[in-house]
């Protein structure tokens, strides 16, 4: 059983790292998102034990453990709550450059980048004039 | 009511109804400093009851000690929440004289302080990870703070990262409960001796991945230039002067208290890995011409002295990280505030935090590099190293400071003097580090004495 999570958890891993490689922003969220899964998942089968629910445990009887079950759903709201927040920072990204992927975002940077570092130069190179 | 309540529930509470009212507002403004206040008072206090009486703990709605959640105060969360607060404080007052332009900033700032708070006061795993995720998730929305496009594409890189390092944290911890069935670190660091190596190695290294990304570790570094950069002065200040503490405190908390044994095979691996810090940091700050781009890549190689004296570990080791790291926080903010502000009382200060950066005698961080001296003593390479680090920040620093203050003056407005005042403040407290080293050493030993007298 435990295997079988395991062989799940990690085929989830797999899937959400190869889209955050991905080079569109959505796609991006999509693998973060299947990562939050896959730990969620390895959560609950850090402490799978089977049993009754243990919300009023009759002796002798085999309870599952709820403390791996309210760490699962702490995790789950977590991840929602910070999926809608990278939902709204792609969002507002796109919205800036009018680009939805990271690709055009990068090229706007560099270019933004090297005009900055070019006047930087010139104005070393006045001020270095200047002390001359 | 305890210091340990009153510091966590009042900016837990203020954070909730600042994050309501219009933060623009000067008063608004003003509120959250004083909930700031509040919570750095508090944890003054208890830092001084816990330096007298030991450690302090509480266990939430009175359940059974075992059931309820515990907070827990020792020398070392004490000592890191209070000059994590100080951090946050000080950029919080500079950013409300000067004005805040964004609704939510002084509640997500309070929100982070509380975060940060509660991080270092809990012996709960599973709610560690909860604060963890609180200080966070404010400092996502921090770093968009301004609005600009450069800010938004940093602050989604910023994000995107961190999730990644987080979810790798919430994977060690799964495996941490699986294979020692409890959440208290007291107990886990009691279970975790006879636990398979492979295994805790395993677990180790998922640690060690999460915290060295919240650090800014050299390999992976690459989010911390464009954030810092993109980030106003305040949020870059708060980041690095209160935030990346978590990565440090995380490292000393779960390398030397709960994977002891796992942190002494791998100190090899961590030295190697510091020192690429320090020298990759040191090399790219000479390289750079502006203030702020010079202090994100330095920012990386001070973090390398930390993780160096973590490696090599032991009492003095441990309390040379932890007086490295609180001198370090201090010089973060005080160097960050001054990028972008100009006049004379910020000239010096930036020179106070620059001396402190090289480590030279009457700032602060002359004790720090001498106590990693210290450390340091037996092995003739990494002296070499350290002081080959020194001399690379000795050039950068003053390379900035010579461009930005003597050869040309910079652009912009005059600086409030009330900004000024709170830089002049933060150098004054740079120079008293210096000065009046004594607390500050023990107050670092003690914290190192915290974790178990771990190591050798």
């Amino acid at each position: 059983m435990t295997l079988v999570f395991a062989l799940a958890a990690s085929a989830l891993f797999g899937i959400g790292a190869y889209l955050v490689l991905n080079r569109d922003l959505l796609r991006v969220v999509l693998g973060i998102v299947i990562i939050s899964q896959a730990a969620t998942l390895t959560l609950i089968a850090a402490a799978l034990t089977r049993g009754v629910a243990p919300i009023y445990p009759l002796r002798g009887a085999l309870v599952s453990d709820p403390l791996s079950q309210a760490m699962a759903l702490t995790a789950i709201v977590i991840g929602l709550a910070l999926t809608a927040l990278l939902l709204v920072l792609v969002l507002r990204v796109v919205r800036a450059y009018r680009a939805k992927g990271l690709d055009d975002v990068a090229e706007e940077e560099a270019e933004r980048e090297a005009r900055r570092e070019r006047r930087t130069a010139r104005e070393h190179e006045d001020e270095e004039a200047a002390a001359r | 009511m305890s210091a340990l309540v009153v510091a966590l529930v009042v900016p837990w509470a203020a954070g909730a109804v600042l994050c309501l009212l219009d933060g623009r507002r000067r008063w608004v403004g003003w509120l959250a400093v004083a909930a700031l206040v509040v919570n750095l008072v508090a944890l003054v206090a208890l830092a001084t009851s816990v330096l007298q009486d030991g450690t302090v703990s509480e266990t939430t709605g009175d359940w059974p000690r075992g059931v309820g959640i515990t907070l827990r105060a020792d020398a070392l969360g004490a000592l890191f929440a209070c000059f994590s607060s100080f951090a946050v404080l000080a950029a919080m007052v500079h950013e409300v004289l000067d004005g805040v332009r964004e609704r939510v900033f002084p509640g997500l700032v309070v929100l982070l302080a509380t975060g940060l708070t509660g991080l270092f006061v809990t012996g709960d795993l599973f709610n560690f990870y909860v604060f963890f995720e609180l200080a966070m998730t404010a400092a996502y929305v921090l770093a968009t703070y301004g609005g600009g496009r450069r800010e938004l594409s940093a602050a989604l890189v910023f994000t995107a990262v961190n999730l990644i390092g987080t979810f790798i944290f919430l994977l060690s911890v799964a495996g941490v409960y699986h294979v020692t069935g409890s959440l208290d670190m007291a107990t886990i660091a009691e279970r975790m001796t006879f636990v398979d190596p492979a295994v805790a190695v395993m677990i180790a290294i998922g640690f060690f991945a999460a915290f060295s990304v919240k650090l800014g570790l050299f390999p992976f570094h690459f989010w911390l230039p464009t954030v810092y950069t993109g980030a106003r002065p305040a949020v870059a200040a708060i980041l690095s002067g209160g935030l990346a503490n978590i990565g440090a405190y995380g490292l000393l908390r779960f390398g030397g208290e709960l994977l002891p044994r796992e942190l002494e095979f791998a100190s090899a691996g961590l030295i190697a890995l510091g020192a690429a810090s320090v020298l990759y940091g040191g090399v790219l700050a000479v390289s750079r011409r502006s203030a702020s781009e010079m202090l994100a890549y330095s920012a990386i190689g001070q973090v390398g002295y930390v993780l160096m004296a973590i490696g090599v570990g032991g009492p003095v080791g441990f309390a040379a990280a932890i007086l490295y790291t609180a001198v370090n926080a201090v010089n973060k903010t005080l160097l960050f505030l001054t990028a972008h502000m100009r006049g004379g009382i910020v000239a010096a200060a930036f020179l106070v935090g620059a001396l402190s950066v090289v480590g030279i005698p009457p700032a602060a961080g002359f004790i720090g590099k001498l106590e990693l001296f210290r450390s340091m003593a037996d092995d003739p390479l990494l002296l070499a190293l350290v002081f080959l680090g020194g001399a690379l920040s000795f050039v950068y620093a003053l390379q900035v400071y010579q461009f930005d203050f003597w050869r040309s003056q910079r652009a912009g407005r005059r600086s409030r003097w009330g900004q000024q005042a709170v830089i002049g403040v933060l150098a004054l407290v740079v120079l008293a580090g210096g000065v009046w080293p004594e607390p500050l050493l023990s107050l670092s030993q003690d914290a190192a004495a915290a974790l178990g007298g771990a190591g050798p």
